[in-house]
C-alpha cells in the first residue's frame, strides 16, 4: 500500500519526523518497508540562474553559458538549448548527477571547452506538465518562479513529497486505502482524523430509465452498485488527480477511468466504468461464464472463461470479466455519450480462483481477493460521482441502482472488560477501553464491566462472538502498545521440561556419526521418477510406492522420497565435483510411502549414510556400523548377503538384529554409480531408524568379569570358497562342548591364487578363525581345552564339511 | 710393589679420561680390576711378603681398587649420560608438524546445531518434546487453527497438495491441533520440524525448511507471560545483552499476534546495515492461542488459555552464523559444514 505524504496530509495533521512516523506505525501493526522520495532517480541537480551566455566559438549550434549555483565561483556550461536566455533559471545536473533514465552526469569537453553540467528538460527529469506547468515542452525546463540556486530541484519543483509504502496484513483489508491506512496513521500520530465527508449527488431524472441490473448469483456477487452519467465530456483528468494517481504509480488515461481509479485508490473499492451504449439495454447480468465463453479484455487479450468463472454481461454478451477486468467491448472512448459505474463486491474465493485459472490479476482482483465490504461498495460509487460532478464530467442521472443480498446492517458485540484485562494483564477501565478505541473510529460505550460497541462496517475483522474479547483485547493492547504491557514469567504449576526418547536417540545417533568421521547432510524430500530409474529400483519394491505432490516445482521434484540413497549420492557428486575431499556423509530424515489408502502416507525415519574415496571399502563401512551398534548398545546384529538392486550383486548385506531386518548396506552398482555421474564406487547403508531405537538395550546392566582365565584358540580351516564366514562363526558357536566358547572372529581368509595353491583345493579356501574358552567353575586344563576344539572341528567337519588345515 | 701399583693407579686414571664408550671402559676394568688384572696380579704377590709389609701394600692396594672402581663407576654414569644425550638429539622432533587422527571427525549441519540449542533453551523453561507427520490434513494444517477453506490468509502460505485433504505441512502449528486434542492440559511444548512451502529457493528462501513451535496451555496465562517466555527464551539463545520487543501483526491463529524483534545482533541496536539500520531484526511470530483453535481443538477457550510461537531455525541459523545463502544450509558442502 503506497500512502504519498500529501494525501495523508489532507486528512491528518502530520506532525513528527518521518522516523518517528515510521516506528509509531510499526508499533502500531504497520510495518513501513520504504519511505520513497518523489522522484526517486534524481540526483544532483539544481536550480541555477543563467548570468553570461555567449556563442561556442566552434560550433555554430552550441553557447557557452556561465551558470550561479550559489556557489562563490560559477560554473561553465555548454547547451544546444535555444530558448535559455541570460537571467533565466533552469535545472542543471551537475557532476555526478543522475537523471531519470539512469544517465549520470560528468564534466565533459564539447568542442574544446569544458561543459560542467547539463540543463535539464522534463524528459531528463522524468515529468512534464501534470508535475509541472512547461516541463512538458521539448528542451530546458524554464523554471517559472524564482527560486535560491542551488536549491535541490525536487524541491524547487514542488516535487518532494515522500511516498510511505506500507505492509499491511490480511486481517486489515481496510486499510488497503488512502482513507482506511490515514485513520489508523491519525491514531498513531495523535491528531485527529479530518474524514472526507461525501456530497451525496441526486441526479436528474431516473436511474432506471436509463440501467438495469440482475444477479443471477447472488452467493458470489451479494451486492451490484451502480449510478449513470449522461453527456459525458472525455477529457484528461485535472492536473491534481493526475498527479496523485502517479504518485501512487497508476497511468492518469481520462477523466472517467481517472475517477474510477482514484476512488480505489482512496477508498480501496474496485470500480468500472462501462460505455452505456455498448450494454445492450443497459441491462448489466451477473451471471456465471459459459463453459469456453471468450471475453476481449481491456488490454486486447482474449479470455476463454468456464462456467465456474463470474461474468459481468448484457442480454447478448459478456462485457467483464466480474472482479478482473473489463471487456474491451464496452470500454470508455474519447465517443462515449453515457457510462455506467460498477462498484460491486464478488466473493475473494471466487475472485482467487479466477485469477489463478486465467492466470491473471489486476489491481481490481488483488482487492477483492483480500476481501471488500458491501457498505463500502455504496461509498465508492457515490464518491465517484461527487467527482464527475466536481469536475463537470457529465450529467449524472437519478440515484444509486442497488441490487443487494448482502447484510449492511450496523453489528454489535459485546466484549468483557475484565476478560480482556486478563488476556493482557492490564487494568484498564471501560471509560479507558472505550477512549483507546475510539482514537480508530470503533464507536463503544460502557456498561458496567462490558463494553457495548458499534463494530464499523470496515472492520470486517472484528468478530461479534467467540472472539470478540481477544479482538477488542487486540485493539486495546496494540493502541496501548505492546511495549507497555509488563513481562512477566508464568505463574501457576512448574514444568519438569523433558527430552523425549526418539529425540535423544536421535541425538546419540548423530553424534555417534559425527564422531565417526560423517557429516550431516539435510536433503530436500523431493525426488524425481527418473531418479528410481537411476536407481534401478524395480517396479514392484515397496520404495515405488512414492507420494506424490499435486502442484510440484516440476516433474523432477514431483516425488515425495522413499529412500535417502538418491540425495546422499548428489551430496557426494556435489562434494565429489568441488574437490571438498571429503567423503563420509550422512542424513537422519522422514520417508513417505503411499501405503495407507486410510488415513496419512507412512511416515518412516532413515538413518543413511555414504562412503566414498579410495580408503573406503565395504568393510570400513561395516565398521561404522559395527561402531555405532556398540554406542547405541545393539547387540546381536547380524549381515547377511541381501539386500537392494542399486548395490554390488556382490557386496551387499541385510542387517538384522535379533531376526528384525532393520536395515542394508553394499556397494554401488557400478551401472548406478554412473547414473549418478559419479567417478568410482561408494558404499551406502540405509537403516530405519525406530526399529534400530526398538533394539538398544533399554536397560544396561553390569555382567559379572570371568572370574577364571581366558585361553584363546586359533583354527584355520579350508571349506568351500562360498561359505560365509558367519556361517562358519555360528556354526563354532553351536558346538556342544562343555566349555563357554565366546568371542568367536574370523582373522584371515586366504583364497588360492592358483589350484593346489598352499595345498588349498580348487573350490576351496582357507579361514582363520579366533575364539576364546573358559569356565565360570575353574580354570581349564588341557583336557578341556582339546576336547573343546576337537568338538568344534568334529561339528564344523559335520555341517561344512571343513578340514582342519595343516 | 708400592711404586708398581701407584703406577698401574695412575696410568688407569689417566687412560679412564679417554675413554668414550661402555666397551672401553669394561675392558679396562677387566685389565686392572679383573681375576687376571694388573690391581689383583699384586695382590696375589702379598702372601709372599713380610706382615709389615703386606700391611702396607694392602691397605695401598685396597684403596687403589676403592679410588679406581669409583672413578670407573663415575665414568660409566657420564658416558650412559652422553649416550642418553646423544639419543635424545637425534630423537628430536618436529613439534609443528601435524597431529595424526584415524578418521576425522565429521560436523553436525549448524540445523541441528541450533535447532538443540533452542530446544535445550525451551527445556530448560520447563518444555517437553512433541512431534508430528511433516504430510498433514489441510484440516489440521489451517481448518482447526482457524483458517478455514478460501480464508484469505491461506495465501500467505503457499500450500504444496497432496490431495483435496492433504499436504505438506506449511509450519509446525498443525501439531498445536495434535497436542491440544490428545494432551491433558496444563502442558507445555516444544515442537520442531521441517516444514514446505511453495518457495522457488533463491538465497533467503527454500522451499524446505526447519521451524520450531512453542505452546503453553494452562488456566491462567496472559500476553504478559508471553512477553517474558519470549524474553527469557531470546536471552537464553542469543545471549543476555539481547533485548526483545513485541510489535502487533496477524496470525489467524493467535489473536492478540505479534512479531518479536530482537536487537540487532550484529551492531547491538545501534543501527547497521543487517538491520537495516533500525537496530531490530525480526525473529519470529507469536500471541495468544486464538479462541477458535482452542474450540476446534475440543477445548474451552474461557476455560484454558494458552499461547504460542514458531521460529524458523534456519533463519535463526543464518543470523547467528551470518550465512547470507539459506541454499548452503541443504547443499552438502563439505567445505561449508566445516566451518561452522
Amino acid at each position: 500500500m503506497k500512502l504519498p505524504l500529501k494525501w495523508l496530509k489532507d486528512y491528518v495533521n502530520y506532525n513528527v519526523s518521518h522516523d518517528e512516523f515510521v516506528r509509531r506505525m510499526l508499533l502500531r501493526g504497520f510495518e513501513i518497508a520504504d519511505v520513497i522520495p518523489e522522484m526517486p532517480n534524481i540526483k544532483n541537480v539544481c536550480v541555477c540562474t543563467i548570468t553570461n551566455i555567449e556563442q561556442h566559438p566552434n560550433a555554430e549550434r552550441l553557447r557557452v553559458c556561465d551558470i550561479d549555483i550559489g556557489e562563490e565561483e560559477q560554473l561553465k556550461i555548454v547547451t544546444n538549448a535555444a530558448n535559455v536566455t541570460v537571467g533565466c533559471q533552469v535545472p542543471v545536473a551537475l557532476d555526478g548527477a543522475r537523471l531519470t533514465d539512469g544517465m549520470e552526469v560528468k564534466p565533459t569537453k564539447m568542442r574544446g571547452i569544458m561543459s560542467y553540467g547539463m540543463f535539464c528538460g522534463g524528459a531528463e527529469l522524468g515529468i512534464n506538465d501534470v508535475e509541472y506547468e512547461g516541463a512538458g515542452v521539448d528542451s530546458v525546463l524554464i523554471l517559472n518562479e524564482r527560486h535560491p540556486n542551488g536549491q535541490r530541484i525536487q524541491e524547487a519543483l514542488g516535487l518532494d513529497d515522500v511516498i510511505f509504502d506500507i505492509e499491511l496484513t490480511p486481517n486489515r483489508p481496510d486499510c488497503q486505502s488512502i482513507v482506511g491506512i490515514c485513520r489508523e496513521a491519525a491514531s498513531a500520530l495523535g491528531q485527529p482524523f479530518n474524514e472526507p465527508v461525501i456530497e451525496r449527488i441526486q441526479g436528474e431524472g431516473n436511474a432506471d430509465d436509463y440501467a438495469s441490473v440482475t444477479i443471477d448469483n447472488p452467493e458470489l456477487c451479494p451486492r451490484y452498485c451502480a449510478r449513470v452519467v449522461t453527456d459525458l465530456k472525455i477529457e484528461p483528468s485535472p492536473k491534481w488527480m493526475q498527479l496523485r494517481l502517479k504518485l501512487v504509480g497508476l497511468r492518469p488515461i481520462n477523466n472517467i477511468v481517472d475517477i474510477t481509479n482514484y476512488v480505489l485508490i482512496e477508498y480501496g473499492h474496485p470500480m468500472h466504468a462501462f460505455d452505456l451504449a455498448c450494454v445492450e439495454g443497459g441491462h448489466i447480468i451477473v451471471r456465471n461464464a459459459d463453459e469456453g465463453e471468450v471475453v476481449t479484455t481491456l488490454d486486447g487479450k482474449d479470455r476463454t472463461m468456464s462456467s465456474d468463472m463470474l461474468l459481468i454481461a448484457d442480454p447478448k454478451k459478456g462485457v467483464g470479466i466480474a472482479g478482473v477486468m473489463g471487456g474491451e467491448n464496452s470500454e470508455i472512448t474519447a465517443n462515449t455519450k453515457a457510462t455506467l459505474f460498477e462498484s460491486a463486491v464478488f466473493i475473494p474465493s471466487n475472485i482467487r480462483h479466477t485469477t489463478q485459472k486465467l492466470h491473471h490479476s489486476t489491481d481490481s482482483s488483488a482487492r477483492f481477493v483480500k476481501g471488500v465490504e458491501a457498505v463500502n461498495a455504496e461509498i465508492a460509487v457515490n464518491r465517484a460521482i461527487e467527482l464527475v460532478y466536481k469536475l463537470g464530467a457529465g450529467r449524472v442521472i437519478g440515484n444509486m441502482i442497488d441490487v443487494c443480498a448482502a447484510d449492511v446492517s450496523e453489528r454489535n458485540a459485546i466484549a468483557d472488560c475484565d476478560h480482556i484485562n486478563s488476556i493482557l494483564d492490564t487494568e484498564f477501565t471501560a471509560e479507558q477501553m472505550c477512549s483507546l478505541l475510539a482514537s480508530i473510529n470503533i464507536p463503544a460505550v460502557p456498561e458496567g464491566n462490558k463494553l457495548n460497541i458499534t463494530v464499523p462496517h470496515f472492520r470486517t475483522d472484528i468478530e461479534t462472538g467467540v472472539e470478540t474479547d481477544w479482538d477488542i483485547a487486540e485493539e486495546i493492547g496494540r493502541l496501548y502498545g505492546y511495549d507497555n504491557i509488563p513481562s512477566t514469567l508464568m505463574h501457576g504449576d512448574t514444568f519438569q521440561g523433558k527430552l523425549g526418547s526418539r529425540f535423544a536417540f536421535e541425538d546419540l545417533v548423530k553424534d555417534t556419526m559425527v564422531a565417526l568421521g560423517f557429516m550431516e547432510a539435510y536433503n530436500y524430500n523431493f525426488t524425481s521418477p527418473q531418479e528410481y530409474e537411476m536407481l534401478r529400483i524395480p517396479e514392484t519394491d515397496e520404495k515405488r510406492l512414492t507420494v506424490r505432490i499435486r502442484n510440484p516445482f516440476g516433474e523432477d521434484q514431483s516425488l515425495m522420497r522413499t529412500t535417502l540413497i538418491g540425495g546422499l549420492l548428489r551430496t557426494m557428486l556435489v562434494n565429489y565435483n568441488r574437490k571438498t575431499g571429503v567423503g563420509r556423509f550422512f542424513e537422519v530424515g522422514n520417508v513417505h510411502f503411499n501405503n495407507n489408502s486410510e488415513g496419512l502416507p507412512e511416515e518412516r525415519k532413515l538413518l543413511s549414510f555414504i562412503c566414498f574415496g579410495t580408503n573406503e571399502n565395504f568393510f570400513t563401512a561395516k565398521g561404522v556400523i559395527e561402531q555405532l551398534f556398540n554406542v547405541l548398545g545393539v547387540e546381536n546384529a547380524r549381515f547377511d548377503a541381501g539386500g537392494g538392486e542399486y548395490f554390488h550383486p556382490g557386496r551387499k548385506a541385510i542387517i538384522s538384529i535379533d531376526g528384525d531386518v532393520i536395515g542394508e548396506l553394499g556397494t554401488i552398482n557400478s551401472k548406478v554409480q554412473k547414473a549418478f555421474g559419479l567417478p568410482s564406487y561408494s558404499i551406502v547403508a540405509e537403516l530405519n531408524f525406530d526399529k534400530l531405537m526398538n533394539h538398544i538395550r533399554a536397560v544396561r546392566k553390569y555382567r559379572p568379569i570371568p572370574k577364571f582365565p581366558i585361553v584363546q584358540r586359533d583354527i584355520a580351516i579350508i571349506v568351500d570358497k562360498d561359505v560365509a564366514a558367519q556361517n562358519v562363526i555360528d556354526v563354532i558357536n553351536s558346538a556342544k562342548v562343555r566349555v563357554i566358547i565366546e568371542n568367536c572372529r574370523v582373522f584371515d581368509v586366504y583364497y588360492p591364487t592358483e589350484p593346489g595353491d598352499k595345498g588349498i583345493p580348487e573350490g576351496k579356501k582357507s579361514m582363520a578363525f579366533s575364539f576364546d574358552l573358559r569356565s565360570d567353575e575353574r580354570t581349564l586344563n588341557d583336557e578341556d581345552i582339546n576336547q573343546a576344539v576337537k568338538a568344534i572341528l568334529k561339528t564344523l567337519k559335520f555341517r561344512l564339511d571343513a578340514e582342519l588345515r595343516s | 710393589m708400592l711404586d708398581e701399583l701407584a703406577k698401574i693407579r695412575e696410568n688407569a686414571l689417566a687412560r679412564l679420561k679417554g675413554i668414550k664408550t661402555e666397551e672401553e671402559l669394561d675392558a679396562l676394568n677387566t685389565e686392572i680390576l679383573g681375576r687376571n688384572g694388573a690391581l689383583t696380579a699384586i695382590l696375589r704377590t702379598m702372601g709372599k711378603l713380610s706382615p709389615e709389609e703386606r700391611a702396607e701394600l694392602g691397605k695401598a692396594a685396597n684403596s687403589a681398587k676403592q679410588a679406581l672402581t669409583a672413578a670407573i663407576g663415575e665414568r660409566r654414569s657420564s658416558i650412559a649420560e652422553l649416550i642418553e644425550s646423544v639419543k635424545n638429539e637425534r630423537e628430536r622432533i618436529d613439534v609443528t608438524l601435524p597431529g595424526i587422527t584415524g578418521t576425522p571427525m565429521g560436523k553436525l549441519n549448524p540445523l541441528t546445531t541450533v535447532y538443540r540449542e533452542i530446544r535445550d533453551a525451551l527445556i530448560g523453561l520447563g518444555f517437553t518434546t512433541f512431534e508430528g507427520p511433516e504430510i498433514e490434513y489441510d484440516d489440521y494444517n489451517f481448518t482447526k487453527l482457524n483458517l478455514p477453506l478460501d480464508h484469505p490468509a491461506r495465501d500467505m502460505q503457499d500450500t504444496f497438495y497432496i490431495d483435496e485433504k492433504t499436504l505438506l505441512r506449511t509450519h509446525t502449528s498443525p501439531c498445536e491441533a495434535r497436542a491440544l486434542m490428545t494432551l491433558e492440559p496444563p502442558f507445555r511444548l516444544v515442537i520442531p520440524g521441517r516444514v514446505f512451502r511453495v518457495d522457488e529457493p533463491d538465497a533467503s528462501h527454500s522451499p524446505v525448511f526447519m521451524q520450531m513451535e512453542g505452546l503453553v496451555v494452562d488456566k491462567d496465562l496472559t500476553f504478559a507471560d508471553l512477553k517474558g517466555t519470549i524474553d527469557t527464551f531470546v536471552k537464553a539463545v542469543f545471549g543476555e545483552n539481547v533485548r526483545s520487543r513485541l510489535r502487533p501483526s496477524f496470525f489467524p491463529f493467535t489473536e492478540p499476534s505479534a512479531e518479536v524483534d530482537i536487537s540487532c545482533t550484529i551492531c547491538g541496536g545501534e543501527g547497521c546495515s543487517s538491520c537495516k539500520g533500525t537496530g531490530w531484526m525480526e525473529i519470529m511470530g507469536c500471541g495468544i492461542t486464538n479462541p477458535h483453535e482452542i474450540e476446534n481443538c475440543g477445548l474451552d477457550p474461557k476455560e484454558w488459555k494458552a499461547f504460542a510461537f514458531g521460529i524458523g531455525i534456519d533463519r535463526v541459523a543464518c543470523l547467528k552464523y551470518g550465512i547470507n545463502d539459506i541454499r548452503l544450509l541443504y547443499e552438502g558442502d563439505a567445505r561449508f559444514l566445516k566451518q561452522l
